[in-house]
């Protein structure tokens, strides 16, 4: 496999769906990237570029799945999902409608473009919306993966795409039906970790003595009963995510510990933003600003020795 | 002529039909429906739109989208009186077991979309014209707006859109009776100059008495025609409550249905009208 960014390895893929499945169109809200230019030369009749509306890339992404079409609304991450939340949650989601929603920008990944672009609550957020799934993606294989999962399925799929170039993660099918998977060996404690984090997660596990396993959770909802399964026997939990830790992945965890009175002692790690977005203006690269957050490398790595060792 | 009669008269049945629904619920946008209540009669009595009541998901039907989902009595009573579904089901509006609701469920055979947040049907009608466009199917798309409604800024993403890709397979009616939620659209959030707006984005744009069936029907006779170069703007002088005097035009009767005292006097009115 060439290594490619999660963005190019999505669209390479359904590139390779839409030249058998004509019913594939691309909305793009003026959102571009090299490996879309071959949809424009090749199939122009299956890309359609909306301009900068992203609300109307919902819609006509709703009226084109109406009309028999499995459509796939593209853009920035944060315009593609919080500006026209309202559009998703009635159409896509409230008619279970076979709409893809695929977003580049995870975290603060665009990190010299300001809080607007950071995507501090989209998991919060998009995961309250019902017939959705979201896949947070890891790695460029998963990006790859999920746009046949997106496209074969009846209802709404949210895709965020991370911009960073992350490979070597997952070498085996990715199971989308059960969520999460673990990395490497089972241990004693668990760090679960989503999106760009879980490559932060393997990195850290070379830097501490702290003892724990590495559990991917890469899909909202997960599979709840496979997840406590996999977490019998675990005696502490992290929960590792670019987003804020209210209502996060940390909080969804949370809530299927609570749900299922399991009581299993977790300490969640997400963007503190009891200052707003003021981190979000700290210059110098995306380390910097998770520093500013809270989630900086060193910070990270002394909460996990603070807690498990 | 003898066509003109019959719509005429269509469109008082309807308009008693949502009389009677909304009354015994207590609830449901009367003044709403009756404003469109011609403009809805010429779409589906008309011969203007194709459907099989026996087939709501036919695949040569026309699209109606209603974008001004909540007046829907209007829509419920003439999909129960084709034969969408059971005309029973209008006597128990928004009751517990019914299926019709003040918000417009897109399962409800013949409804096509959820409606009821504004501005959002002018964007789901171009993606299905555009979806047609790529199919080469014939089928019309027709979308039914309001004037208020015109606010929303997807409206005019949407039509940006079809006006550029020139959709000549799509008619957006607009239901102009000047009236918002509980403001006249003129006299605080204006929309004028309104036919120059649908032209600057690319539509041909015809302006109608929306309760003169000679003219709807007129300005809609080409709306099949594929040789259109663009999408086609109605906008319709309408009056909200059309047809009852004591709710015409009065702002604060928006989504109120009229009171069971009044229903006699109001039905009275309807049967007498001459509207059309």
């Amino acid at each position: 496999m060439k290594q490619q960014v999660m963005r190019d390895a999505f669209w390479d893929r359904i590139y390779e769906l839409a030249k058998k499945d004509k019913d594939i169109v691309i909305v793009s809200a003026d959102f571009g990237a090299p490996s879309l230019d071959k949809f424009r030369r090749d199939f122009p009749l299956q890309y359609i570029n909306t301009g900068i509306s992203e609300q109307n890339a919902i819609l006509l992404a709703a009226g084109l799945a109406l009309e028999g079409k499995k459509p796939i609304a593209y853009a920035i991450t944060q315009f593609i999902t919080l500006r026209c939340f309202e559009q998703i949650r009635i159409y896509p989601c409230g008619m279970n409608l076979p709409v893809t929603i695929a977003g580049v920008g995870a975290g603060a990944c665009y990190w010299e473009s300001g809080a607007t672009h950071h995507c501090t609550e989209q998991l919060s957020v998009m995961r309250t919306l019902p017939n959705l799934d979201i896949i947070n993606c890891s790695s460029q294989r998963m990006a790859s993966e999920a746009a046949d999962y997106a496209v074969q399925k009846k209802g709404p799929t949210y895709i965020q795409l991370d911009r960073e170039m992350i490979s070597g993660i997952h070498l085996e099918m990715i199971a989308f039906e059960k969520g999460f998977q673990r990395i490497g060996e089972r241990a004693v404690n668990a760090v679960i970790a989503t999106g760009n984090m879980v490559k932060e997660a393997m990195d850290l596990q070379k830097e501490t003595s702290a003892e724990f396993e590495i559990l991917d959770l890469y899909k909202f909802p997960v599979d709840q009963e496979l997840l406590l399964k996999e977490l019998d026997g675990v005696e502490r939990i992290i929960t590792l995510e670019e987003n804020t830790r209210e209502g996060g992945m940390g909080s969804y965890v949370l809530e299927i510990l609570s749900d299922n009175h399991v009581n299993i002692p977790v300490l969640r790690i997400g963007m503190n933003t009891c200052q707003g977005y003021n981190p979000s203006y700290a210059y110098g690269g995306r380390e910097g600003i998770r520093e500013a957050y809270g989630i900086g490398r060193s910070l990270i790595r002394e909460k996990i020795n603070r807690f498990l060792v | 002529m003898e066509e003109i009669l019959k719509l005429k008269q269509k469109a008082k049945e309807l308009r008693e039909q949502v009389v009677y629904m909304t009354t015994k619920a207590g609830t449901g946008h009367v003044t709403s429906s009756f404003s469109c209540a011609e403009i809805m009669t010429a779409l589906y009595y008309g011969d203007l739109l194709r459907f099989r009541p026996e087939e709501p998901q036919w695949k040569e039907r026309d699209y109606f989208i209603l974008s001004k989902g909540h007046a829907n009595p209007i829509l419920y009573s003439i999909l129960a009186d084709l034969g969408f579904f059971e005309k029973e089901e209008l006597g128990r509006f928004c009751e517990k077991g019914g299926k019709l609701g003040v918000l417009l469920r897109g399962d409800i055979p013949g409804a096509e979309i959820t409606s009821g947040s504004l501005g959002c049907g002018p964007g789901i009608a171009a993606g299905i014209a555009q979806g047609l466009r790529i199919d080469n199917r014939k089928n019309k798309v027709v979308c039914l707006l309001g004037d208020a409604e015109c606010r929303e800024g997807a409206v005019w993403e949407a039509a940006m859109f079809a006006g550029y890709r020139k959709l000549n397979n799509l008619t957006v009616i607009v239901d102009r009776n000047d009236l918002g939620a509980t403001h006249f659209v003129e006299q605080e959030a204006g929309v004028e100059p309104f036919d120059d707006k649908w032209k600057a984005f690319g539509f041909e744009v015809r302006h109608i008495n929306g309760h003169d069936f000679r003219q709807i029907l007129e300005a809609l006779k080409d709306f099949r025609d594929d040789s259109n170069e663009k999408p086609l703007a109605i906008i319709a002088d309408t009056v909200k409550g059309k047809g009852v005097s004591f709710i015409e035009n009065q702002p604060f009767m928006h989504g109120v249905a009229i009171k069971q005292s009044d229903l006699e006097r109001g039905i009275a009115e309807i049967r007498e009208g001459k509207i059309g």
